[in-house]
């Protein structure tokens, strides 16, 4: 992959197409199954969901725990394929690093107009907490959640202990995948972090943004024996 | 460039980690559902054999069910909320004494059917209640796990942790938990916008299961209707009787196959006709597993972690090859 962009453009490539795809298979999957999940509670009848048009399945369990599980091989083959793609191409930049918590906080504090925000590589240190903490959170749905599915085709008598924890599991991470939804869609209304949103839609961001919050990421690129515009997407020193 | 050593993996491990996530997806999984473990228990209720306790007061089965269970509804809160927005709940707190179908306070009761059999009228008394199914949807699809089938076969209700949003009686494919409002832990949570109350039906009275005892009502019967035993016994036992009498057996097939055998001389067919069917009054009719059409699509899930393991590597072996190949290196 070339970072730099067509001519005269003030871009620099910042996630490559793989990246985008997996983003959107499991942002895409993982919303679809928050609402087929939540049909899965006696709600949709209850409070008139099913008058709602294009809605009249939300009623029907079996109908929506099909959609769930069809969601669900799309959530959890990009999951474990993120997983195991990244971590043979050697891309370490989002994982948490130390003093990340400390800096964290040194940008919230800026954000308030408190002292200055410290310069960032790739990503944000608060982007590499959150994708540890969400990274957790979808580990654990897909664990129990598989237990559950398990059960579900072949073994209704599992051993009741077990099936409560993945069911109450299942739950509790329920709950965290939502509010960690509404935190990640807060982040992204922050004013400073708009313009990432382009590059979580295109795969670029402006190169003046990039240099000027994200100079330790560019700084790496640029350090490159090759001049940035043949730096390939597998020699970039800092992926995803 | 950094070199695959650097990445901590040689090409060769790839290759090898495809293969063997390959192998990994092709393991077979089970064919079917498991239909009860080997410590597994069935029911048979022999319909030749059960007159319904003519000339008692209440059936004998039935007395016994009611002797065991009662107390377990506990007293409903009064006023019992009104479940926003719809308002409807389900109180059978004033007709506990109902026996005439199944309640959240009686989990038998005999059916009868007119039927024609030998040139006359015969009446068919039918003891009716939960059938533990082999895969109930009704524990499966619970989204709390508060029913739950157990390794003896029963499927039973935790009372204490049901909402009482009654998935469960709607996944039945003979709706046999029934619902009392006002009672349970939802009264301690949101009363008003979740649940409404508790689901009550037949545990086989499973705490007698496990102390070697047989359920109430089994050991009621004054005329041996009613047998329970390993669940391949009484499989074997109700072809003989079914053989024997020329007749018919239900609950072996229905709802993907269940731990109650019925075995009778006269067709379901013509008995569902004949029974009076509604609320509380199962069918004997076709029952179709609902949870049947999910089932391939459930082994999808299963598979997915491999279908993404091995689409992972697959992926990153393709893109250092080409990496390697525009690099000129190796
Ligand atoms: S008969 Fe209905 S309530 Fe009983 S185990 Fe089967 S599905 Fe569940
Ligand atoms: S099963 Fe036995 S106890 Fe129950 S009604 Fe028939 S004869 Fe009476």
């Amino acid at each position: 992959m070339s970072r730099q962009a067509p001519e005269g453009k003030n871009l620099v490539k910042r996630h490559a197409l793989i990246v985008l795809v997996e983003h959107w298979a499991i942002a895409i999957s993982g919303l679809a199954l928050i609402l087929t999940g939540l049909f899965e509670l006696p709600i949709a009848r209850r409070y008139f969901i099913t008058e709602i048009p294009g809605l009249r399945w939300s009623g029907d369990y079996v109908f929506s725990l099909q959609l769930h599980y069809l969601f669900s091989v799309v959530f959890i083959a990009a999951s474990l394929f993120h997983v195991v793609y990244h971590w043979f191409m050697g891309h370490r930049a989002i994982l948490p690093q130390k003093g990340d918590l400390r800096e964290s906080w040194e940008v919230i504090r800026s954000l308030f107009g408190k002292g200055e925000e410290p310069p960032f590589a790739k990503y944000l240190p608060e982007q590499r907490l959150a994708y540890a903490g969400i990274a957790v959170i979808i580990a654990g749905l897909i664990a129990s959640g598989l237990v559950k599915t398990w059960k579900n085709l072949f073994a209704p008598d599992m051993d009741l202990w077990l099936v409560l924890w993945a069911t109450w599991a299942h739950n509790l991470f329920f709950v965290l995948f939502v509010l960690a939804f509404v935190a990640h869609m807060a982040a992204i209304l922050i004013k400073p972090n708009r313009p990432m949103i382009r590059a979580i839609l295109t795969g670029w961001i402006r190169r003046d943004y990039a240099e000027h919050r994200h100079p330790l990421w560019i700084a790496e690129f640029a350090l490159q024996k090759k001049p940035a515009v043949a730096v390939t997407e597998q020699d970039a020193p800092c992926q995803e | 460039m950094k070199t695959e050593r650097e990445h901590g993996i040689s090409r060769r491990a790839f290759l090898t980690g495809i293969a063997t996530a390959a192998a990994a997806g092709t393991v077979g999984l089970p064919g079917k559902a498991r239909a009860g473990g080997e410590g597994a228990f069935a029911t048979l209720i022999d319909l030749s054999l059960c007159d319904g306790c003519e000339g008692r007061e209440m059936p004998a089965c039935v007395a016994a069910c009611r002797e065991k269970n009662a107390g377990v509804v506990p007293e409903p809160v009064d006023p019992i909320p009104k479940p926003f927005p719809r308002g409807q709940i389900e109180d059978f707190s004033r007709k506990q004494g109902v026996t005439s179908r199944l309640t959240p306070y009686n989990y038998l009761f005999v059916q009868k059917a007119e039927v024609e059999l030998g040139g006359g009228k015969k009446t068919v008394s039918i003891p009716r209640r939960c059938m533990h199914c082999d895969n109930p949807a009704c524990a499966t699809i619970c989204p709390f796990s508060a029913n739950h089938k157990f390794e003896s076969g029963a499927v039973v209700i935790d009372q204490d942790i049901c909402f009482g949003g009654a998935k469960c009686r709607e996944v039945c494919p003979w709706a046999i938990p029934q619902r009392q409002s006002g009672v349970g832990i939802y009264l301690h949570i949101l009363p008003t916008l979740a649940g409404n109350g508790v689901m009550f039906k037949c545990d086989l009275c499973q705490d007698l299961l496990v102390k070697g005892e047989g359920p109430a009502c089994i050991t009621a019967c004054p005329r041996k209707a009613m047998l329970i035993g390993p669940k391949a016994d009484i499989l074997a036992e109700a072809e003989r009787r079914a053989a024997a009498m020329n007749g018919f057996i239900y609950g072996k097939e229905e709802n993907g196959g269940t731990s109650t055998l019925y075995v009778s001389p006269v067709s379901f067919e013509v008995l569902n006709a004949a029974i009076e069917k509604g609320p509380g009054r199962p069918h004997l009719g076709k029952a179709q597993r609902k949870m049947e059409k999910t089932d391939p699509m459930a082994r999808a899930v299963v598979a997915s972690p491999v279908i993404g393991l091995v689409a992972g590597i697959a992926a990153a072996a393709g893109a250092r090859m080409k990496s390697g190949k525009e690099g000129g290196h190796e």
